[in-house]
């Protein structure tokens, strides 16, 4: 479930290049991005943490987009990098979020009014991801995540983290054969 | 994989209203730096110079004198805020075009009043004070005028060009050692400079 990504006339890093002289341009950059990486955070953290996150996420980027690499189009790379660090100083968080799943089959942000999966079904599924989750490094476990459920492709992985794209693909790797290990685990 | 990418995935993006407080966040980290970087840059506080001596001003005095130094500069001195035009007259007779405005406590001129030569007065924005004292050090606004005493200013009109006008803002600063603060640059040569309209200070 994706939105569209917006039509619009100038790309990110034009954008960005113009908030140089036009700062409050750089809202324009928030309104694109920060409902899809806000769901991205609740995802893992929980509705809780999601604002703060995406606050600072975007506080950060604002004060470095002197740094901006204009040469990249999209910056959702650069944003989901920020994100990952911000996500990384909280990995107790994230870690309860999990357990918690495990135990209840519920996702904070169910309580918070939308439904979200219900049916044995979907838990009999979601609950063994949920442990596979836990027991992933947090460098793997970023890797996949941003992969699975910001769909970042291998590339812009490489760019958020700022690591080589045979990393990623190592750590994508060993991740998705701990996840099938756990699914199959579950399926005995 | 698919059971991983589809796990959870009925969380919504968020809505303006979720993401309200985080924008406004955003927006109040953006404001500090655009308080630093926009209006009148060159506001100096008259200096207080080692063991100078402020006298109070004595009935008699004029409220401002301009000289000649030898060295082509003019100094001008100030004792009280009022009559501009005669400052101006004063310092046309020396060869310089100047506007003059005394302001109240606690105002200043609505800006923009003038097209600056330079980044001092309406240039583009700066990220931070560091910058900004750059930019103002390297100025021919900076050059053409110092504060050299609590009430002396010195116009070195070697730094201007024809046709400039020289664009000064004096502050009624309410305090004996430091009578006002000085705003001082050029305007570009040509062009018109606005009448002050005073509005409160809010910086």
């Amino acid at each position: 479930m994706t939105i569209p990504r917006e039509a619009v006339e100038i790309d990110d890093a034009a954008l960005i290049e113009r908030s140089l002289d036009e700062p409050e341009i750089f809202a324009t950059l928030f309104d694109r991005h920060a409902p899809l990486l806000h769901r991205y955070v609740t995802r893992r953290l929980g509705p809780g943490e999601a604002e703060d996150i995406v606050a600072d996420t975007f506080l950060t980027a604002f004060q470095h987009r002197g740094a901006y690499d204009r040469s990249r189009g999209d910056a959702r790379p650069w944003l989901y990098g920020i994100a990952s660090n911000l996500i990384g100083r909280r990995r107790r968080a994230e870690t309860s979020l999990y357990r918690a799943y495990v135990r209840s089959g519920v996702h904070p942000a169910e309580l918070s009014g939308s439904p979200v999966e219900d049916g044995v079904n979907t838990l009999a599924v979601n609950r063994p991801l949920a442990l596979a989750l836990l027991e992933l490094s947090p460098a793997d476990r970023d890797v996949l995540l941003l992969v699975a459920w910001a769909e970042l492709s291998y590339q812009e992985v490489a760019d958020a983290l700022a690591i080589p794209p045979g990393t990623v693909a190592s750590r994508l790797n060993r991740a998705r054969l701990q996840i099938r290990r756990s699914l199959s685990r579950e399926g005995e | 994989m698919d059971e991983l990418k589809t796990m959870w995935q009925a969380i919504p993006p968020a809505t303006p209203e979720e993401l309200a407080g985080a924008r406004g966040r955003l927006l109040q980290g953006m404001r500090p730096r655009r308080r630093v970087v926009t209006g009148p840059r060159l506001l100096a506080a008259a200096a207080v110079v080692a063991g100078l001596v402020v006298t109070p001003s004595i009935a008699g005095t004029p409220a401002h004198a301009v000289t000649r130094n030898a060295d082509g500069t003019v100094q001008v001195t100030v004792n009280e805020l009022r009559d501009p035009a005669g400052l101006e007259a004063k310092l046309a007779e020396t060869g310089v075009r100047a506007d003059v405005t005394f302001l109240a406590p606690g105002t200043r001129c609505a800006a923009p009043r003038f097209a600056s030569v330079d980044g001092t007065y309406d240039g583009a924005p700066v990220a931070d004070a560091g910058e900004l004292r750059t930019l103002v050090a390297g100025a021919r606004s900076s050059a053409a005028v110092q504060v050299t005493s609590v009430r002396t200013i010195r116009i070195s009109p070697g730094a201007m060009e024809p046709d400039e006008t020289l664009v000064v803002e004096f502050r009624d600063n309410r305090n004996p050692r430091q009578p006002w603060r000085l705003g001082a640059w050029l305007a570009r040569a040509g062009t018109p400079v606005q009448p002050c309209a005073p509005v409160t200070d809010g910086r």
